[in-house]
């Protein structure tokens, strides 16, 4: 059984991780093009865990912001300030922790669904924004600084160094593609037909005996782990967290990212957050008011492409209409 | 601290509470009888604010300005509802979700056009900008009175208007079942169009009133939006009823945590609501 679902997506994860590999060689050392393509691939990480969670499971959540910045908070409350820790032990620390929280507060909001599901992740969220907007031990809305970033080594060997635009380059994107293998594993298992089954029709699936609520807690507390590592990258590539990092307009926009590169296919959150970033990029030079543009491009999203850019290409390399 | 200032602190806290409702109200009617969850909704009270205080600058009349404004936000509903919300009716929830934040864009984009980035106020109307003495020392402000006032009026007006009129048997009907309401005959696309434009007044109406006594910035909108949900949520959505319990007991939780607890006072809404939650997960008067 391949990995890929349909021949576009096959075509579309090569020619992307083709050129994403040697882009590096032909910049050279441009630090501020790396560090760009190096913060977008961070975001498709995060669009990728909530495009699986609202496109695969059908759950609607307006704060998965939330746990990106709690990915950050977590490494610089949890590391000593001005020691080098393990990248590797604190990615397993920030990712079980985040999925600790994930879990009391999908005990929560999985009580509920649908237009209730959104406000309460939103509420929730916001509450948690405003705890560390207001705490004077987390430096309110300034943040925390990260003075010292993490050394790499595995078993004494040690490969990247992260102070390193270029390394760090590599360590987002070899994460990004393991975080899409690992997706497409999910899916493919059958776990994630479970999973595919409850959104299809959740009465079914309860009469064939699986516990509903169980099996979205665990693709919460998958999805929410997986953004808050998103998040600590983010925190390492700029040295700083705030609380910006889970203000409602995060969540917002990787919502519209994945609408944008086609809900629950995956590999479409590198797609969206790739076009919409690139798309912000360019309008933000054009002009100040580019929030305008960026609405109406939303708006414009909503009313046309249903299936996202995914779908487009889906139906445009199989050469007729997918409607 | 004595009684005295918690009397100030409880009218506040109504004040607040009342405000809230007012705002809560079109959400949670516009849910109700269209089943559209418009996240814009913060944004008509930012936009009512800056109209406030764009027309009393001009015309140097609050109360005019006050009409106005909220005869432009009339316009900007049926506008609106009439171009996009029309296309959402048979869509799911993302997609009203991703619309009506493309339209939170769109409109802090405007407002930072027309009016800047910095923050503006609206001065009190020379008529109402007294006070009234509650004891000896403490006085408060007529205004925030007038605030309260306009907000009762507003919900006796709709309780009125939602059980005693023809469209608000209409709305009452569209709650409880659309597709038979639409089978009797009734219009139901003119229907949608008026609960959707006096949504938007409702907001705006509490954008222009509040304008005095708040100060004017970017992102206000938003702000009220989360608290306006957490309203809706405890009230149980759709219930305007439920509505108006939530928003007196958020305002009230709001105002004496900031007084009492003020480690916590941001928090302690959101705690409020989960705790809620865990014995309702519907809200407090979902039918």
């Amino acid at each position: 059984m391949s990995v890929f679902s349909n021949k576009s997506e096959k075509l579309f994860i090569y020619i992307f991780f083709g050129i994403a590999l040697f882009i590096p060689l032909f910049l050279n050392d441009n630090t501020f093009y790396i560090n760009k393509i190096a913060s977008i691939i961070i975001l498709a990480i995060f669009v990728m865990s909530l495009d699986y969670l609202v496109g695969r499971t059908g759950l609607i959540t307006l704060g998965h912001a939330m746990f990106y910045g709690l990915g950050g908070y977590i490494f610089t409350i949890l590391a000593p300030e001005y020691e080098a820790v393990n990248f590797w032990l604190y990615t397993f620390y920030v990712m079980t922790a985040s999925g600790f929280v994930a879990l009391i507060v999908g005990l929560i909001v999985l009580r509920t669904n649908g237009i209730y599901m959104i406000m309460i992740t939103l509420a929730l969220a916001q509450m948690t924004f405003y705890y560390f907007a207001d705490s004077v031990d987390y430096g309110g809305l300034d943040g925390l600084f990260i003075y010292v970033k993490p050394e790499t080594s595995i078993f004494g060997l040690n490969f990247l160094d992260l102070d390193n635009e270029t390394h760090f380059y590599y360590l987002c994107l070899l994460s990004l593609f393991n975080c899409f293998i690992f997706f497409k594993v999910i899916m493919n298992s059958s776990f994630g037909r479970i999973i595919d089954a409850l959104k299809e029709n959740p009465d079914r699936a309860t009469a064939l005996g699986y516990n509903i609520f169980q099996f979205r807690l665990i693709a919460y507390v998958i999805a929410s782990s997986l953004a808050s590592y998103a998040g600590y990258l983010f925190a390492l590539q700029y040295g700083f967290v705030n609380p910006t990092m889970m203000s409602w307009d995060v969540s917002a926009t990787a919502l519209v990212m994945s609408l944008l590169g086609g809900l629950g296919t995956i590999y479409g959150a590198i797609l969206g957050s790739f076009v919409y970033e690139g798309l912000h990029y360019t309008i933000e030079h054009l002009t100040e008011y580019w929030m305008f543009f960026m609405g109406s491009l939303i708006i414009a999203l909503v009313l046309t492409l249903k299936n996202g850019l995914a779908g487009f290409l889906n139906s445009f390399s199989r050469g007729k209409s997918d409607e | 601290m004595d009684s005295s200032f918690y009397l100030v602190q409880l009218l506040n806290a109504v004040q607040y509470g009342l405000l809230l409702f007012l705002i809560a109200s079109g959400l949670t009617l516009v849910f109700g009888v269209m089943g559209i969850l418009n996240l814009a909704h913060g944004s008509m009270y930012m936009i009512g604010a800056y109209l406030a205080y764009y027309f009393t600058f001009l015309t140097d009349n609050f109360f005019l300005a006050f009409l106005i404004s909220g005869a432009i936000a009339l316009i900007i509903g049926f506008i609106i509802e009439r171009f996009l919300i029309i296309h959402l009716y048979k869509r799911d929830h993302l997609d009203q979700v991703l619309l009506t934040v493309g339209l939170i864009f769109v409109f802090n984009a405007i407002q930072s056009f027309v009016w800047g980035n910095d923050p503006l106020g609206v001065e009190v109307p020379s008529l109402l900008s007294g006070s009234i003495k509650l004891t000896d020392i403490i006085e408060y402000p007529v205004y925030r009175l007038f605030i309260s006032g306009v907000c009762i009026v507003v919900a006796v007006g709709m309780y009125l208007i939602i059980n005693r009129t023809k469209l608000g048997m209409m709305i009452r009907a569209g709650e409880s079942d659309r597709n038979m309401v639409e089978n009797l005959g009734v219009d139901i696309s003119k229907l949608f169009t008026i609960v959707f434009a006096i949504g938007v007044l409702l907001s705006a109406l509490a954008g222009i009133v509040s304008a005095p006594i708040v100060s004017l910035v970017p992102g206000m909108g938003e702000h009220v939006l989360i608290s306006c949900f957490v309203v809706v949520v405890i009230g149980g959505l759709g219930s305007i009823k439920g509505a108006f319990v939530a928003a007196l007991i958020v305002g009230l939780v709001d105002t004496f945590a900031s007084v009492l607890l003020p480690e916590i006072s941001s928090m302690s809404i959101y705690l409020l609501m989960a705790l809620i939650l865990l014995v309702k997960p519907q809200g407090l008067f979902k039918n």
